[in-house]
């Protein structure tokens, strides 16, 4: 009992606050560590904190599945008062009520990744049209006009599923491209490799994909391999590592990346414009980059 | 417990078996309190322990029962899951709210007898498997029912149960802020419900009999096996009515509801100081446990520490309870 009193004692110190400024409170869907995505999000916040001289909290369930574990470190910290929150909702509607009472309370709050339900909330995440649009671009660049391409959607019930099949299928009608495949295959690997292999039967003649996430396209590149195509064009989204290393090896030829940094960082200083009285858009862009073999490295 | 030994140490023995875990909560209401002289024990954050701990402890207690029987129960969270669900689609379907409210308890008692019935009837070797199954299953369910789906939408009496608050603008004046949550007066009736039932009623104390000792129970002529099905089938009820619960505090009937909430209600039982083996445990026990869970969660959420050492933390308090069992034990033997 003793180490616990003196363990809690020392975290307490290690994290206790300063009384004058203002505390912002980010809350993600996962732990930084073990995850390079909510990582970045995390060094965003630290370093927008550090920059306005914000006090910051930073908090996460221990996975992304655990709801209330979040809903409770969000009541926890509501009830401490802190100034404004950043969150990133594991279950949008879960965490709504929780919300609207921190509103209430006069805490502001801004949604970062994933948009929430609750009205007048701003969100700062990734622009997945604009994303898939990036992607759509890379791949008319890479083909010649009147090529036959396809389109592995995401699960269509989904706003981010939805915004990526817009997006890339805006961005290849644009410039030419003769699209023959459109077909969800939910974000899953093994549904990519499946749905590109029944979509390689039909179009013996295809030259570019677009997946809408990359573990959909790392299952189709095992079905191009299979069937011999290495040279399609095969572009996925999310720039995970292992995608990330397919491109640095020359495999897939391209993935979008998300700006999880800048989610953090708006976060933090959207959140404390609004404590601060001030006024914010309604949507806040933190952008999308193309991975290509060229800066692969940094992603893997 | 009656010791003819006259040291002071043995003579307190039986209250530190009794009492100790209130110790246990008031050294750590001291130290959280100390460590967060502002807020610990401010109503707003004692009020959202108690929320935090409600639907939790629903589990708890069902689990506890099973444990009592020597049983186990893995699927609690599941039928919670599968019970919210149910809840959800009635919502949805336009039923009106004074009949959704029964269908959660109703679903999780359905639930809580087909493990009982696989227990007896098909005669499983442990409760273990049996709702190791049905943790599968009554998840899948869940999501075959839902389509893997969040549904939201849920009538305001609905949701009181769970979010509802009974101001004490009577106890501190107009405007007041400080209110009880009305999830916290239905635990109370609950627990106080299951204490009587356990402790002042024949078949309670048939269900410490049998985890006592089946075959001293058996023949004693206490049908065992309708017993059992009867644990299970509360247990599932109490799965139920944290699912209403649940319900009221989310506003919403999400796939990942209840994930591994059956280690957490194990783990409360186990702390409370019931016995894996059967037989022995309290209704005051179980809350105890909830309660420390809740109370080492939320402090440490207070304190910004990252929820790994939570977890670490939770750990070591169940080996620390079950050791002080063992040397308890130990005691009991020697004299």
């Amino acid at each position: 009992m003793k180490l616990f009193v003196s363990l809690i004692t020392a975290l307490s110190v290690l994290f206790s606050f300063s009384a004058f400024s203002k505390t912002i409170l980010v809350s993600t869907k996962g732990p930084g560590s073990g995850n390079p995505f909510w990582a970045a999000v995390e060094q965003g916040a630290k370093d927008a904190a550090a920059e306005l001289g914000v006090d910051l909290v930073i908090l996460s369930p221990p996975q992304e599945s655990d709801v209330m574990a979040q809903v409770n470190q969000l009541e926890d910290q509501i009830a401490k008062g802190v100034d404004g929150i950043a969150v990133a909702p594991t279950d949008p509607s879960a965490v709504a009520p929780i919300l609207d009472e921190a509103i209430a309370a006069g805490i502001p709050v801004v949604y970062i990744d994933t948009n929430g339900i609750n009205e007048g909330v701003t969100f700062i995440g990734t622009n997945n049209i604009n994303g898939a649009k990036l992607a759509a671009d890379y791949i008319c660049g890479k083909v010649p006009k009147g090529s036959d391409v396809a389109i592995l959607q995401g699960m269509i019930t989904q706003t981010t599923g939805q915004h990526r099949a817009e997006g890339s299928h805006k961005g290849l009608t644009e410039c030419g491209l003769n699209i023959v495949a459109e077909l969800p295959a939910n974000w899953d690997t093994a549904q990519g490799m499946s749905v590109m292999e029944d979509i390689i039967t039909g179009n013996p003649n295809i030259k570019a994909v677009f997946a809408s996430n990359d573990n959909m396209a790392l299952g189709a590149w095992e079905a191009l391999e299979s069937a011999g195509m290495t040279d399609v064009v095969l572009v996925g989204f999310d720039a995970n590592p292992d995608a990330a290393a397919s491109v640095a090896a020359g495999k897939m030829s391209a993935t979008v990346a998300q700006f999880s940094y800048n989610m953090g960082k708006y976060g933090v200083e959207n959140a404390l414009k609004l404590a601060n009285g001030e006024s914010i858009p309604d949507n806040i862009d933190t952008g999308t980059v193309l991975v290509t073999k060229e800066n692969a490295a940094d992603f893997m | 417990m009656e010791n003819k030994e006259d040291t002071l140490f043995i003579r307190l023995i039986p209250y530190i078996d009794r009492y100790g875990i209130l110790l246990l909560i008031a050294i750590m209401l001291l130290i959280l309190h100390l460590l967060q002289p502002d807020v610990f024990f401010s109503w707003r954050n004692i009020t959202n322990i108690f929320k935090q701990i409600s639907w939790q402890s629903m589990l708890a207690l069902g689990v506890f029962m099973v444990i009592v029987t020597a049983g186990i129960d893995l699927s609690v969270g599941s039928i919670l899951m599968l019970s919210l669900m149910a809840l959800a689609i009635a919502s949805r379907a336009g039923l009106p709210w004074q009949i959704v409210i029964f269908v959660a308890p109703a679903v999780g008692m359905v639930c809580g007898m087909i493990n009982g019935l696989g227990i007896t009837i098909l005669r499983m070797p442990h409760p273990f498997i049996m709702t190791l199954g049905t943790l599968y299953i009554f998840r899948g369910v869940g999501n075959l029912i839902s389509g893997g789906v969040p549904i939201g939408g849920f009538a305001d009496q609905l949701r009181s149960i769970g979010s509802g608050k009974i101001r004490l603008e009577w106890l501190y004046g107009e405007g007041a802020t400080q209110y009880i949550p009305s999830s916290l007066i239905i635990i109370i009736i609950i627990f106080f419900i299951f204490w009587i039932f356990l402790n002042q009623t024949k078949i309670g104390k048939w269900i410490y009999a049998i985890g006592g000792n089946p075959e001293a129970a058996r023949a004693a002529g206490i049908n065992v096996n309708r017993i059992l099905i009867l644990v299970y089938t509360l247990c599932g009820f109490l799965s139920g009515i944290g699912a209403l619960i649940l319900a009221g505090r989310t506003g919403s009937a999400y796939p990942n509801a209840g994930l591994q909430s059956e280690l957490d209600a194990i783990a409360a039982v186990i702390i409370g100081g019931a016995s894996f083996f059967g037989g022995r445990g309290t209704v005051l026990g179980v809350f105890a446990g909830v309660f420390i869970m809740g109370l080492l969660r939320n402090g440490l959420n207070l304190m910004n520490v990252s929820v790994f050492w939570q977890q670490v933390l939770i750990g070591s308090i169940i080996i620390l309870a079950v050791y002080i069992d063992v040397l308890r034990r130990q005691f009991g033997t020697r004299k």
